[in-house]
């Protein structure tokens, strides 16, 4: 009853005691202060936005409310009493409820059995079904959204999948729900709905933490917004006095230039292009993109998490098809159906999950170097010498400056930084005219960091075309043009000396209905 | 594995002592296991066991099952299973004599008929697998169900045998300065199918499939290709197997290959623990299939009863395996 919209006339607040307040919250990484004395107050019946850039701390304050990282100062107090939370049963035990994007729900279960994990059997050791149902009920009646209680999950949608998550979290009594970019996924029709359950679930009391990099919706849906910035927090204000201009100006922290002026005062002085991408999309993750790399060229890849870098990258290099669009390699048709056709090409990707996608984990350094080139060979009929593979690798290894004083050993022995340098290397190995990076220095320590930025230079100046996507935005520093890409399509193109942090995060959140005269839309 | 990065000569602290001692065990453990029995059976039956009549005995025993296991290995190396493999075998048995008695074929065209087809439900297998999407082990019992089927359709489920069978005995009784030609045959394959593994770039590939899929089809592995060339070399070498084990007795049955499976996922197993950690392999694959010969050998010097060879086989298999489990997790956890 207190919020019907954010954006509507005031209506009288009622005295909301505070909820939810973190005070002080500081948090160390190393040498990186992640946070930096932050403090929220979350009123009961109020939905508080965090906004904020890649790496503002965010996610880090969420975590640490959940339980799953530890403060290293400052307090939690809910109803105005301090309560350490030092894992995720007591935040869960506190009422304290957590949506992420990973959902964590059992393919083949039904909606009603995914609620019912967690939740403690009856006396008997059974499951109590009536009661059970009972209580879904009850929360689908709270959410006002009606949740397909019998049907596996694997055969709902992403929107419905998400509200069985946020039901589960409510089966035990709830206070407090925060939700990490719930709309990621979600078509316009689907978040219509969320904002309705949203609406519910403050009417009821309960507060929410709402956190998301669409800035319109965050006015939409939020009663307060609280802006964050390298770790700190650097204002709250009400969402009604907050335009996504202004907001847009909190979270970059300063006025920017109009980027417009910036766009078309392109390099004169550069060589012939090497990859003309045309159109190109898929689905709805990406959606024509159309751009061009030049020889010897830097071109970075800016954008939000989500954004649809990486599958853009992965049409690029055949791992998925295109549903539009055309591409052409040093001016010949270039349309690979497979990572293998684009290593022979010579397109090649350094993925972003180093681990899970770069390296063979239970294999020495030599034969996590030596895996592209066969991946390279035009056919698997013919020999392979481990000798002159070593040897290889081995030059390869002190090019790159692995640290290692015999490529034999377990790759794992390696730090993170140097198992890096091992997956640039295999790619670098097949020769490739085009190398696209994907987050190339996520976990990689600043020694290691300077030595990649470097061996990127190298390459380039030897005439290999590169295309470095990254959410570091300092990083892009070392583009000669930077592309920016929002909800799945290029917005802007900027001169690499012109392309500062503020104006590629400002660009990042930007809308284009926010800027009519935004001549940067491709 | 992480832990121990000494070259030897910085002083040990006792937890690098004994991290590198478990290394060493799971590394050799199975090699030294062969060799204890062999020092044991070599003590308890001295006129008999360590003889060089005998030691050709335990090789030829050891042939078969080191094809088929050898096979095998490389659909595990590949991340994959072959649950069909034993089937094949008893239906390549059967087709080979088939087509001797029946049709009149000449014994080189049944081998290869036979052999062929293996190949083609290693394919098959494959083809299911990659193309399909459907999991290995669903996909091979599947078809070794329907291979099990084609077979009782050839032969009516009666055994064949075959009416002159001097030439096809030969194969399996001939010998070669002194060697029986299982064994030559064994030796020829064991070089041939370690070169393919560690020294072409398929073997390669191979080995980088069963390591990390994402990455190697990221590297430009054509994935899907190089399982289904592991599914047909398994396919193949456990046709060959079938019609070789039909040359022992000159006849086929439809179950005659069925104790093979087993035997050979217990020897491949066993055999990834042998040198490397936990990674199937050529050689793995050979200690494993031997060190059972030489047990089973040794339970019949020694006179135990025949029931032992069971026991003996599935408690070498936890043992090896086992070993080298936990000698990983201790060099991994230090």
């Amino acid at each position: 009853m207190t919020i019907e919209s954010a954006r509507g006339t005031p209506v009288e607040l009622v005295d909301h005691t505070s909820l939810l307040e973190m005070r002080g919250i500081s948090k160390r990484f190393g040498g990186l202060q992640a946070l930096d004395d932050v403090s929220i107050t979350l009123r009961g019946g109020e939905v508080l936005a965090l906004c904020g850039a890649n790496g503002a701390g965010k996610s880090t304050l969420v975590r640490i409310l959940a339980g799953v990282e530890q403060a290293d100062g400052g307090e939690i107090a809910l109803d105005g009493r301090v309560v350490p939370i030092e894992s995720p049963q007591r935040a869960a035990d506190l009422g304290l409820n957590f949506v992420h994007q990973e959902l964590n729900l059992v393919p083949k279960f039904t909606g009603l059995q995914n609620m019912a994990l967690g939740i403690t059997a009856g006396r008997s050791g059974f499951v109590a079904t009536k009661a059970l149902r009972g209580r879904a009920g009850e929360v689908r009646e709270l959410l006002g959204y009606d949740i397909p209680l019998d049907v596996p999950v694997e055969k709902l949608s992403v929107s419905d999948r998400w509200m069985v998550s946020l039901a589960r979290s409510l089966m035990r009594p709830a206070r407090f729900i925060a939700m990490d970019e719930p709309t990621a996924s979600f078509t316009q029709d689907e978040a219509d709905l969320l904002y309705g359950v949203i609406r519910e679930l403050t009417t009821n009391g309960v507060g929410v933490l709402y956190i998301s990099h669409r800035l319109e919706e965050v006015l939409l849906v939020s009663d307060e917004v609280t802006t964050m910035r390298d770790g700190r927090v650097v204002g709250s204000h009400r969402s009604d006095r907050l335009d996504v201009v202004s907001l847009t100006r909190h979270i970059v922290g300063h006025e920017v230039e109009e980027p417009t002026r910036h766009v078309g005062a392109k390099d004169a002085a550069r060589g012939p292009v090497r990859l003309a991408v045309r159109g190109l999309g898929r689905k709805d993750k990406v959606s024509g993109a159309t751009f061009d790399l030049h020889v010897g060229e830097v071109l970075g890849i800016a954008g939000l998490a989500g954004a649809g870098r990486t599958e853009l990258a992965r049409l690029l290099i055949g791992a998925d098809r295109p549903s539009s669009g055309t591409m052409t390699l040093d001016g010949a048709r270039y349309a690979p159906r497979s990572p293998h056709d684009a290593i022979r090409a010579g397109v090649a990707l350094v993925p972003e999950e180093r681990r899970s996608q770069g390296l063979l984990l239970g294999e020495s350094i030599d034969t996590n170097l030596a895996v592209a080139a066969l991946g390279r060979a035009r056919t698997m009929f013919t020999g392979f010498s481990p000798r002159s593979s070593r040897r290889t690798g081995r030059r390869l290894a002190e090019r790159f400056a692995v640290k290692t004083d015999d490529t034999s050993r377990p790759v794992l022995s390696l730090s993170g930084g140097n198992q890096q340098k091992v997956v640039l290397a295999k790619y670098v190995r097949t020769g490739p005219s085009v190398l696209v990076l994907d987050e190339p220095t996520v976990g990689v320590d600043v020694g290691a960091r300077a030595e990649i930025y470097e061996t990127i230079a190298g390459l380039a100046r030897e005439g290999t075309s590169i295309l470095l996507i990254s959410s570091d935005f300092d990083e892009l520093a070392v583009c000669d043009r930077v592309l920016v890409m929002r909800h799945g399509a290029l917005v802007a193109d900027v001169l690499g000396a012109q392309a500062t942090k503020a104006l590629l995060t400002r660009l990042c959140f930007r809308s284009g209905e926010v800027v009519p005269e935004d001549s940067t839309t491709r | 594995m992480t832990a121990v990065t000494d070259t030897g000569h910085t002083p040990l602290a006792p937890a690098a002592r004994t991290t590198r001692a478990w290394r060493v065990i799971g590394r050799y453990g199975s090699l030294g296991m062969l060799g204890i029995l062999v020092a044991i059976v070599a003590a308890l039956a001295p006129t008999t066991f360590a003889t060089s009549d005998n030691v050709i005995n335990i090789l030829n025993q050891s042939a078969l099952s080191a094809v088929i296991a050898m096979g095998l290995t490389f659909a595990l190396v590949t991340g994959e299973f072959d649950l069909s493999i034993g089937n094949i075998a008893g239906l390549s048995g059967v087709l080979a004599c088939k087509l001797i008695v029946d049709a009149g074929a000449s014994i080189p065209a049944a081998f290869a008929v036979a052999v062929g087809v293996g190949a083609a439900i290693g394919l098959l297998n494959g083809f299911i697998v990659t193309v399909l999407n459907v999991n290995a082990l669903v996909a091979t019992l599947g078809v070794g169900t329907m291979a099990v089927g084609v077979n009782y359709a050839v032969a009516d489920g009666r055994p064949v045998g075959l009416k002159d069978p001097d030439d096809f005995l030969a194969i399996s009784l001939g010998r070669f300065l002194g060697i029986p030609y299982p064994v030559w045959i064994m030796i020829v394959l064991a070089a041939v199918l370690w070169l393919l593994l560690n020294r072409t770039v398929l073997g390669q590939s191979m080995q980088a499939v069963g390591g990390n899929p994402v990455a190697a089809r990221l590297s430009g592995i054509r994935v899907e290709r190089v399982r289904v060339v592991g599914f047909m070399i398994c396919g193949t070498l456990a046709g060959l197997t079938g019609v070789l084990l039909a040359t022992r007795t000159a006849g086929a049955s439809v179950s005659a290959g069925d104790s093979y499976l087993l035997s050979a996922f217990a020897a491949a197993f066993f055999g990834s623990a042998v040198l490397r950690d936990g990674q199937f392999h050529i050689v793995g694959t050979l200690v494993g299939v031997i060190t059972v010969a030489v047990g089973f050998n040794a339970i019949a010097l020694i006179g135990m009863e025949t029931y032992w060879q069971y026991l003996f086989q599935g408690l070498l298999l936890i043992i090896g395996v086992g070993v080298g489990t936990v000698a990983r997790r201790k060099t991994a956890g230090a």
